[in-house]
């Protein structure tokens, strides 16, 4: 925040008043460019700057969760007039959607968020596992071919889900996998999430390459290195695929309700689908009160993780 | 029909143990050794050890609906020890993707919901179990709803109950606005297109006289049948001319033109959003066309004391249009391993007065009449107001429209992105009808 | 991957580690070997052999040749699908990436209360995908929702913008943008890795912020730039869920929002056409692969890797 001005033009900016500058032949462009200028003018101290960048991210902040804020209040009014009474403060504050909607279905909803839990936790541990080797593989070791099974590991994610569902549910299916948590946590352990091997692949290439060639003058295995250098370094790169692995596991929808055939095994995902029916009457009330309850976890699941985010090298000292 | 049906069972069951072996020869490269055997547990579970048999029921529906189905597969298995049905149930959406996959990985459920714009698909590609073949009661089932579920002369389902496609009025709307309600059983199409005009007129900004009805293919179908055609014949071709589809069409444009339903994108908006987000629904207008099984949601989401109106134009041409639809089929998979069992279920669901007192009219108002009768006492108001209704339509309907053909999913889907193009102006009913018919054409072919 | 090979030429070690690390790289890629032997690959390579026959998902397939790939170029809503999901991602992915630069440096440092704040602006994606994002946008978007009430104060009647046929591509694109907390994310972690000194020397040295972005932040950033570009691109290609939701499956008004991918589940699941579905998607892979191929030559020229 101690920016100098380095404009060699800064003084003719004293002289325009705030009139000609809003002159409308003006480009927007050129008004743009002054407004640092004049702001250092007045030399704002630091702590109204701090002031204004709070009031900045808390309002944009409300118009981004708009529609979150939204669904809040709707989750607290009664099923009827949800449509009828669309405003964002509910008259009354009403429970009975959260009550009813824990209850709805015909396991409590703890059974469904228990569910995902235990698909979700061996989601991330797969992940964090298998595609950080995987990772480790293709940034730092040579070995033959290596571009080529790159490619390929890239291109495994270029299929739509769609086409790929009815052959893995085949497979599955002759592995009798099929309503179990297997499909869903047996593939992260065998690395098939390319998006996370990418990922790692290109926070491990942004790690000095002299710290691992130091150890290995030390005499320090490919192992050792993997555990004792490159993990460690690349926290928030693990953070990242924790987190992600942890929130698109909990949402997905498609494959949780291919596999999963049977309702004790459902998950929240699933769950949520069941109070829409587009032939007949919805639960709106219940469902928004069940995703208000479904989001609580990933939110702190984030609020958590996220200080590991920012636990990277230049934090931590080294370079 | 079984020959082949057992044919391509086996070449389906073929067709899966090849692509098997295809995975396991690939897993065998990579140099694994095989398979966890944790998985067949579950299966083990499910089978029970003692001659138990189990089946699987699959429906979609929303929560209420899983509660009461689970309490008649309760009932069941307390009538008939020995059986376990397993349920299977999801979102209408979600239900299809995963039925179509369950039975191309050969798992199809024993006891299938379907529905009528699906079921030729599955039935003729063999999916599918001749009901007749099973010891099914259909007595109490008349022929004419029994006929809803034959498919080249086979019985592939039972409905469920039945619906009328129907006018749903909001008396006090039109109350408000001054405006009388309609004598439904003389209106014609060109009276409906008035009232909404003046409905809309008089009740001011953001109060309009009917939804648009041009996003589903049962008013064509209707419109049809009035003039002596038929959106699909007996044997699957189209049998209504371009000149009956524009018209359609131009209802839609007039409603548009006289302000009758609102403008292109709110119109499209409020079709999506359900029986709740409803003009009716959200007090704002004093029509909207409905299967008549959506009274329920539809009054409690209005909190007004809706009333059921005939579609207009029964009695303007040849004959009157109106029909009874099986609100779902209950169907047996032909690859069943307990026939037996599953056509014993399916009996139960149909003719079981307890079953029936548990579901009411949730699957619609009964197929079974003796069924349909002892359940009247119990009915909530807007249920038993269909009732009436449908009793009163029984001597004016002609007959069921055939089984759409394969294919016929897609008229849905079809119909709504035509309608759109004449609402939003980018086609001519004209135009409009003609796209129709070719699109059907194909996608039906 | 030409970026690849130049770095293999480039960096020779010696002979005994080449050895070494062929043996090593067994072992790091074991999981995923595995993984693709035996889950990834008989999908992948059932769904190249059925986009050559016409499986109808209830049937088994008969062998068809190339006639679905043929049928593709005279299918006009398949050409309107591509143009649609060309348009999203032309603009959908630059914007939302700029989006989450902007909030992840906003969000990086010298703030108070950062850790609540960065959550709130990832709660959005958190629902991204969610069935009750079509009644929320329609809160936002729709003829009586919050956009419309705003325009409203200035006495402009809007639009239901959400099912306008020449609006509602758009506010998909707002939506995707809306959801930006992925990106933010891995730029928030790779922002970490850019080492604070190089930012004092260059303070010191009185360059402004702008030319710190540019000549530091930017480059020093780039792998993680380069990743996001190279998987957004990836996955706008294949947008399904918001479309799917918004639209309730139909891609509508008049397949303004028809997505490449929504129309392909819509053959493949609905139309009982996985033949032609697959066929559909290994033409999508061809175009994704060679846009991701041309991503990564052009890499060489702005992407600074440390190694």
């Amino acid at each position: 925040m101690t920016d100098t001005p380095v404009r060699p033009d800064a003084h003719t900016e004293t002289t325009t008043t705030t009139a000609q500058r809003i002159r409308p032949e003006r480009t927007l462009s050129e008004v743009a460019a002054e407004v640092p200028d004049v702001r250092r003018k007045r030399r704002v101290g630091p702590r109204t700057r701090r002031l204004i960048k709070h009031l900045l991210l808390i309002g944009f902040g409300l118009i981004m969760l708009y529609p979150l804020l939204w669904m809040l209040s709707s989750s607290f009014k009664p099923n009827e007039i949800i449509f009828r009474e669309p405003g964002l403060i509910p008259s009354e504050i009403d429970l009975t959607n959260y009550t009813a909607g824990w209850n709805a279905l015909l396991h409590p909803f703890s059974h469904y968020l228990m569910n995902s839990a235990i698909v979700v936790m061996g989601s991330v541990l797969g992940n964090l596992i298998s595609c950080s080797m995987a990772a480790y593989a293709f940034a730092r070791l040579k070995f033959r071919g290596r571009p080529l099974w790159f490619a390929i590991m890239l291109m495994t994610i270029m299929l739509p889900i769609h086409v790929i569902i009815v052959p893995q549910y085949i497979l599955f299916s002759q592995l009798e996998w099929i309503n179990t948590f297997l499909p869903l946590i047996v593939p992260k352990l065998l690395a098939t999430d390319a998006f996370f091997i990418f990922l790692m692949v290109q926070f491990f290439r942004g790690l000095p390459k002299e710290l691992d060639e130091a150890a290995r003058l030390d005499g320090c295995g490919h192992g050792r290195i993997f555990l004792r250098i490159m993990l460690p370094l690349s926290l928030p790169a693990l953070a990242t695929t924790a987190i992600f692995t942890f929130i698109w596991t909990w949402n997905d929808f498609f494959s949780q309700l291919i596999f999963l055939t049977r309702p004790d095994m459902y998950t929240v995902p699933i769950a949520l689908r069941t109070f829409l029916d587009a032939t007949s009457n919805s639960s709106w009330g219940p469902l928004f009160a069940m995703s208000i309850v479904s989001l609580i976890p990933i939110f702190f699941v984030f609020l958590f993780g996220q200080k590991y985010l920012v636990k990277g090298i230049a934090t931590t000292g080294i370079k | 029909m079984r020959a082949t049906t057992t044919r391509r069972g086996r070449s389906r069951a073929a067709f899966i143990a090849f692509t098997a072996a295809g995975a396991l020869a690939l897993g065998a490269c990579s140099g694994d050794s095989g398979v966890p055997g944790e998985a067949g547990e579950t299966e083990a579970s499910e089978e029970g050890g003692d001659g138990d048999v189990s089946i699987r029921f699959s429906w979609w529906g929303s929560d209420d609906r899983h509660q009461t189905t689970q309490e008649i597969i309760d009932l069941f298995e307390e009538k008939n020890p020995g059986i376990t049905v397993v349920p299977d149930f999801t979102d209408w959406g979600g239900y299809w993707d995963k039925l179509a996959t369950t039975v191309a990985g050969g798992d199809t459920p024993d006891v299938i919901t379907h529905e009528e714009r699906f079921i030729a698909d599955y039935a003729n590609r063999g999916v599918l179990a001749d009901l007749e073949s099973l010891d099914i009661d259909t007595s109490e089932i008349p022929e004419t709803v029994l006929d809803g579920g034959r498919v080249d002369g086979a019985l592939y389902g039972l409905a469920t109950g039945v619906n009328a496609y129907a006018m749903v009025a909001d008396p006090e709307v039109f109350a408000d606005a001054g405006v009388d309600v309609p004598d439904d059983t003389t209106w014609t199409w060109e009276e409906f297109v008035e009232v909404s005009g003046q409905i809309s007129e008089a009740a001011g900004d953001g109060v309009w006289g009917t939804q648009d009805l041009g996003f589903n293919e049962a008013g064509l179908s209707i419109l049809a049948r009035q003039k002596g055609q038929a959106l699909f014949n007996e044997d699957g071709t189209l049998g209504v001319d371009a000149e009956t589809v524009s018209q359609f069409f131009q209802i839609g444009l007039d409603l548009q033109e006289n302000g009758g339903s609102p403008d292109g994108s709110r119109t499209t908006e409020i079709q999506a959003a359900g029986p709740e987000g409803s003009l009716l629904g959200t007090n704002s207008g004093a029509m909207g066309v409905w299967w008549s099984n959506q009274l329920g949601a539809l009054s409690s989401a209005s909190g007004h004391d809706l009333e059921l109106l005939r579609i207009p134009g029964e009695t303007e041409f040849d004959r009157t249009g109106m029909y009874f639809k099986p609100a779902m089929f209950y169907s047996v998979s032909a690859t069943t391993e307990h026939p037996e069992e599953s056509a014993l279920f399916v009996d139960f669901l149909l003719n079981d007065p307890e079953a029936a007192a548990l579901q009411l009219t949730d699957r619609g108002l009964p197929s079974n009449l003796s069924v349909r009768e002892s359940i009247l006492g119990d009915l909530e108001a807007a249920d038993a107001k269909v009732a009436e209704f449908m009793a009163a339509l029984d001597e004016e309907i002609v007959d069921a429209p055939p089984v759409p053909p394969n294919g016929a999913g897609d008229v849905q889907d079809i119909i709504t992105r035509i309608n759109s193009e004449v609402l939003f102006g980018s086609m001519t009913p004209d135009e409009a009808a003609e796209a129709f018919l070719s699109e059907v054409e194909a996608a039906t072919s | 991957m030409a970026m690849i090979q130049e770095v293999a030429k480039t960096r020779h070690a010696s002979r005994e580690t080449r050895k070494g690390d062929g043996k090593a790289a067994a072992v790091f890629l074991a999981p995923w070997f595995i993984g693709l032997g035996l889950i990834t690959a008989f999908p992948l390579l059932a769904s190249l052999y059925l986009s050559f026959t016409d499986y109808s998902l209830l049937e088994p397939p008969n062998w068809v040749g190339i006639e679905n790939y043929q049928r593709m170029f005279e299918d006009a809503r398949w050409i309107q699908s591509l143009g649609v999901t060309f348009r999203y991602v032309f603009f959908s992915v630059p914007l939302q990436l700029a989006m989450a630069l902007m909030l992840a440096m906003a969000l990086d440092k010298g703030l108070r209360g950062l850790a609540f704040y960065r959550s709130i602006y990832y709660l959005p994606s958190l629902l991204g995908g969610s069935v009750a994002i079509a009644l929320l946008w329609r809160q936002v978007f729709g003829a009586d929702g919050l956009v419309n009430q705003f325009l409203a104060y200035f006495g402009i009647q809007g639009y239901g913008w959400v099912s306008h046929p020449d609006y509602a591509l758009g506010t998909l694109m707002i939506l995707n943008v809306w959801t930006f907390g992925a990106p933010m994310v891995i730029f928030l972690a790779g922002l970490r890795q850019v080492p604070t000194m190089y930012y004092e020397a260059a303070s010191i040295d009185g360059a402004s912020k702008v030319r710190q972005f540019f000549s530091i932040t930017i480059p020093l950033l780039s792998p993680i730039i380069f990743f996001n570009l190279v998987l957004q691109l990836i996955g706008a290609f294949q947008a399904f869920t918001q479309a799917f939701v918004v639209s309730g499956g139909t891609g509508g008004p008049i397949d303004s929002t028809l997505f490449y991918t929504l129309y392909l589940y819509q053959q493949g699941f609905k139309s009982f056409d996985m033949g032609y579905a697959s066929a559909m998607a290994w033409f999508l892979l061809l175009i994704v692969a060679c846009l991701t191929a041309v991503n990564f030559f052009a890499s060489k020229y702005w992407v600074f890797y440390d190694d």
